[in-house]
């Protein structure tokens, strides 16, 4: 596979981006800005015990975006044919359909951050195909191992190396290059007319060595295995409402999406979040602090620069209960007059940035886990959530919980299948009466989805404990 | 404005299958025994519209092809955005590599000329000339007027999360090296709304409406879309939670539509093989109250989710998967069905850049013959689901459940909005329920049902 060993400033040269800048700015537009790309992924995928594809795809191009007041205009190119690019900008360019042009851009001037980590040798570029089918191989047969009940496995890796430059007309010049993997096991098992599945995972911005010291795929597959053998003997969920203990690690999902989607710049400036007007006010309950940072070391909501170009950095959204700080790209801190906090991010150069979180995690409390779930008398502990989702307007959210267990006198006596908890975002931070001293950061796993972009995110937060939470089940 | 003028040939049908050509030659000379190429040109426009004003508008014209190869029964895959031709030959050499870490399987193959059948297959008119002479000014005007009708319809909405209008078109191919060759063209235009009914205290209901259709004459007039939309915002204030119970449920036709849509996957035939469904070894059993009859169909004329052949090349045809109750059909694409000993159902879904996969052209339940209100009128104490989060369904089990909104149901009205609850059951156990089912039947995208009464459900909330 080719390497990508030339510089992310190879993808447009600097005079073809002045010139791109001049012309979407050409009909009065007051910002212009180009985002130069080329992606690369690899993935392998095993099904029934074949390798059943074998792929990689290579996405590359050239958006130009305009900005006059609130409005964007929006174009891009596939490839980087001069002459597609000048069009993807003349088109971006008639947001502004009146107005003198805006002239050259300022001379660039390089933007100079630190890495939040260092990547020796990434996963991405240093290991050869046949190890990593070796890798999906392992993972297969530990999986079929662990338990007779496994009947069936499917396993997929891929690694993405991205490289990217983007320039705007306040000369700002920023070059970047990332990469993940991630591997991810499916086990079936079933017993009778039982049917369950199990899934688990590992990766993020890793080293080459990653799967072989840090985290073996045996180590996934065991897991992935073992929650669904669990599952076959798991109980119906309890219908109702009632005190709820999320685990660590992943769980912070539910910060992601039933507070942090509230405090992204876009639904802030255009006040449709009730956190619009929270500034300064309780908004969690006493002890907690929520914080976003693109600086979590391996994970894959991390960067150097955002797709904006603008550094990461930690951002603390609250502070042991109290709203302090929001997210901003730099179109929502322009206009209401922020500092950028490098949270502008889009899913390619297909599309424009949006504001979006990076890792985002409630901090380590006080409290012994164990402790939290021993107090509870009667509840469910859900050691790990699967997907999610808010509507920041109301509120709403809801998750399904991917391993849970029953609470009875502060002991987890049985695994329940199939819970969802809902509750509203508004209040849902207040409800949380003990946050654990064990927090974990999820950085392998999250993908979230945005006006139709999806982009790589962690999320983390210690063992947490609601005093109460509506619970999807079918006992009564 | 108008639409940018396309720098040399553009990506239209023949050239895409010209490309084709080039691409498989390419990759039966780097070495592979058999090769398909997929490709794809589109152009799409979308303004997002806010506060009165145009908050963006995008537009982009892409292209991209994806190269199957299979080299000793084992096959490899790439994609791209770069059609040079210079950069062809790196494809093909790159595909037939790849080849050689996958396994060797003999149901690797595709479609021959006589198995795909005949070409040109009836025209669906899927390609409105309408919505390709629609200009950049009118689809804004569309998206302000449908703003602006959503804040006219009451007093309590003040503002909404944008209003959106797009359109695309579109063109495909495929080219395999058994002397496959087929191409086809559809547009679509889509129109959305999300006012917010201000509740007070900084709260808000929000109300959503919208649809994605073939031709501009299928799609309702943008004020009847925000008339919608503002009416779900505005009936939602004062909604509250109820206790936990076990109920009769209606499911609203967009929720039932989503409840089809996670069940598909277990109507395929990857799942059969991997015996990873709930409908393991039921095929050929009643496993519906006789009321339910699902198909999905791809030759529905002026369908979004209709296209004259599938990934593959395959004719599309319409599928009845249940049959008045009973479980008649799996779907498979080539590969599955080699394996099953069958033939494709057509059912090869994908993009240029990916594999094909097993999927749904226009899934939907058929329609009954009761209306809305008749099947409302049959609940004595019950629950009206009309939204509901986005994960909530286990497809390995079939079980459901999704945090809800709607409305509380007292002698066969809608007494009062309700949210902050969960309704669960599982899919089978809803199949048996199924108890009535509307006339309401409409495509809003490719995936429909009509209003459905399941008789009970459990409730979780107070």
């Amino acid at each position: 596979m080719p390497a990508m060993e030339s510089e992310p400033s190879d993808l447009v040269p600097r005079d073809l981006a002045a010139e791109l800048l001049a012309l979407s700015r050409a009909q009065g537009a007051e910002f212009g800005e180009i985002y130069a790309e080329r992606a690369v992924v690899t993935a392998f995928s095993l099904e029934e015990k074949r390798i059943r594809s074998s792929q990689y795809s290579l996405l590359q191009g050239v958006g130009v975006r305009a900005i006059r007041g609130e409005q964007t205009g929006y174009a891009y190119a596939d490839g980087f044919d001069p002459e597609d690019l000048r069009e993807a900008a003349r088109v971006a360019a008639r947001i502004a359909r009146e107005g003198p042009p805006g002239g050259p851009p300022r001379a660039f001037a390089v933007v100079d951050a630190p890495p939040p980590f260092v990547l020796r040798e990434p996963f991405a570029l240093a290991l050869d195909e046949t190890r990593k089918v070796e890798l999906l191989r392992r993972a297969d047969e530990a999986a079929r191992a662990h338990d007779a009940r496994v009947h069936e496995v499917s396993a997929g890796l891929a690694d993405s190396a991205k490289r990217f430059v983007v320039a705007n007309s306040d000369g700002l010049w920023a070059e970047e290059r990332q990469y993940l993997a991630r591997l991810t096991v499916t086990a079936f098992a079933t017993e009778g007319d039982v049917r369950q599945q199990g899934y688990a995972t590992g990766g993020g911005s890793v080293e080459a060595s990653y799967f072989e010291r840090q985290r073996p795929p045996e180590q996934i597959a065991r897991e992935a295995a073992a929650l669904a053998v669990l599952q076959l003997r798991a109980e119906e969920p309890e219908a109702g409402t009632y005190p709820v203990v999320v685990g660590p690690g992943w769980g912070g999902v539910l910060v992601h999406e039933c507070f942090g989607h509230g405090m992204e710049g876009d639904v802030i400036r255009k006040q449709s979040s009730i956190r619009a007007t929270q500034q300064g006010q309780l908004v969690a309950a006493r002890g907690v602090t929520i914080v976003d940072s693109g600086t979590v070391p391996h994970s894959r909501g991390s960067y150097r620069v955002d797709d904006e170009g603008t550094p990461a950095q930690r951002t603390v959204l609250v502070e042991d209960g109290v709203l302090v700080g929001y997210l901003w790209d730099l179109l929502n801190a322009r206009l209401t007059g922020q500092r950028p906090t490098g949270n502008g991010r889009r899913a390619s150069f297909r599309d424009f940035p949006l504001c979006r979180m990076s890792n985002t995690f409630i901090a380590a409390g006080q409290h012994a886990p164990a402790d939290l779930v021993a107090s509870v008398p009667r509840g469910l502990y859900c050691k790990n959530l699967g997907g999610g989702s808010v509507n920041p307007a109301d509120g709403n959210f809801s998750f399904q919980v991917t391993e849970a267990w029953r609470i009875e006198g502060g002991r987890l006596v049985a695994p329940v299948r199939n819970a969802t908890l809902t509750g509203n975002g508004n209040d849902a931070m207040l409800k949380i009466d003990g946050v654990g001293d064990d927090l974990a950061i999820e950085g392998s796993t999250g993908s979230c989805g945005k006006d139709g972009q999806w982009k790589a995110v962690g999320v983390g937060q210690p063992t947490v404990r609601f005093t109460a939470m509506t619970v999807g089940g079918t006992r009564t | 404005m108008s639409a940018p003028a396309a720098r040399g040939e553009p990506f239209g049908p023949a050239r895409l299958l010209a490309l084709g050509e080039e691409a498989v030659g390419r990759a039966r000379r780097a070495g592979a025994a058999h090769a398909e190429a997929c490709l794809e040109s589109l152009r799409a426009f979308t303004v997002r519209v806010n506060a009165g004003a145009i908050e963006s508008l995008k537009q982009s014209a892409t292209h991209g092809l994806g190269l199957r190869v299979l080299v000793g029964g084992a096959q490899g895959f790439v994609s791209t955005t770069d059609l040079a031709p210079e950069s062809l030959d790196d494809l093909a050499r790159h595909a037939v590599a790849l080849a050689r870490f996958s396994t060797s399987d003999e149901a690797n193959a595709f479609p021959t000329p006589a198995e795909a059948g005949e070409d040109p297959r009836p025209d669906l008119s899927l390609v409105d000339p309408a919505i390709l002479a629609l200009p950049a000014e009118r689809k804004i005007e569309m998206a302000l007027t449908l703003e602006r009708a959503a804040v006219g319809y009451d007093p309590r909405i003040q503002r909404t999360d944008g209003a959106t209008l797009a359109t695309r078109d579109g063109h495909a191919a495929i080219v395999n090296s058994n002397g496959v060759t087929r191409a086809s063209s559809a547009t679509t235009v889509s129109a959305s709304v999300m006012p917010l009914a201000d509740e007070g205290g900084g709260k808000q209901q929000t109300g959503w409406y919208g649809m994605v259709k073939c031709r501009l004459d299928q799609l309702a007039d943008v004020e009847a879309i925000a008339r919608e939309a503002a009416r779900r915002a505005v009936a939602r204030l004062g909604a509250r939670r109820v206790p936990t119970a076990r109920v009769p449920v209606v499911l609203a036709p967009e929720i039932a539509a989503a409840w089809i849509g996670e069940m598909f996957e277990a109507f395929s035939g990857q799942a059969h093989l991997k015996r990873t469904s709930w409908l393991t070894d039921r095929l050929g059993q009643t496993i519906a109250s006789s009321l339910v009859t699902l198909v999905d169909d791809g030759t529905l004329p002026r369908a979004v989710g209709s296209e004259p052949f599938d990934g593959e090349g395959m004719p599309t045809q319409r599928n009845v998967l249940v049959d008045h109750g009973r479980f008649a059909a799996i779907l498979y694409d080539h590969y599955h069905a080699r394996r099953a000993g069958t033939r494709s159902t057509g059912s090869a879904v994908r993009s240029y850049a990916s594999t094909p996969d097993i999927g749904a052209h226009n899934f939907y339940l058929e329609a009954g013959t009761e209306s809305p209100e008749a099947i409302l009128a049959k609940v004595d104490h019950g629950f009206y689901m009309d939204d509901q989060g986005s994960y909530g369904f286990n497809p390995t089990t079939g079980d459901y459940s999704y945090q809800a909104q709607g409305f509380w149901v007292e002698r066969g009205v809608k007494a009062y909005p309700v949210e902050g609850v969960t309704v669960a059951s599982n899919s089978l156990d809803m199949l048996a329920r199924v108890a009535a089912l509307g006339s309401d039947l409409e495509f809003l995208g490719s995936i429909a049902s009509p209003t459905l009464l399941i008789s009970e459900m459990t409730l979780s909330g107070e």
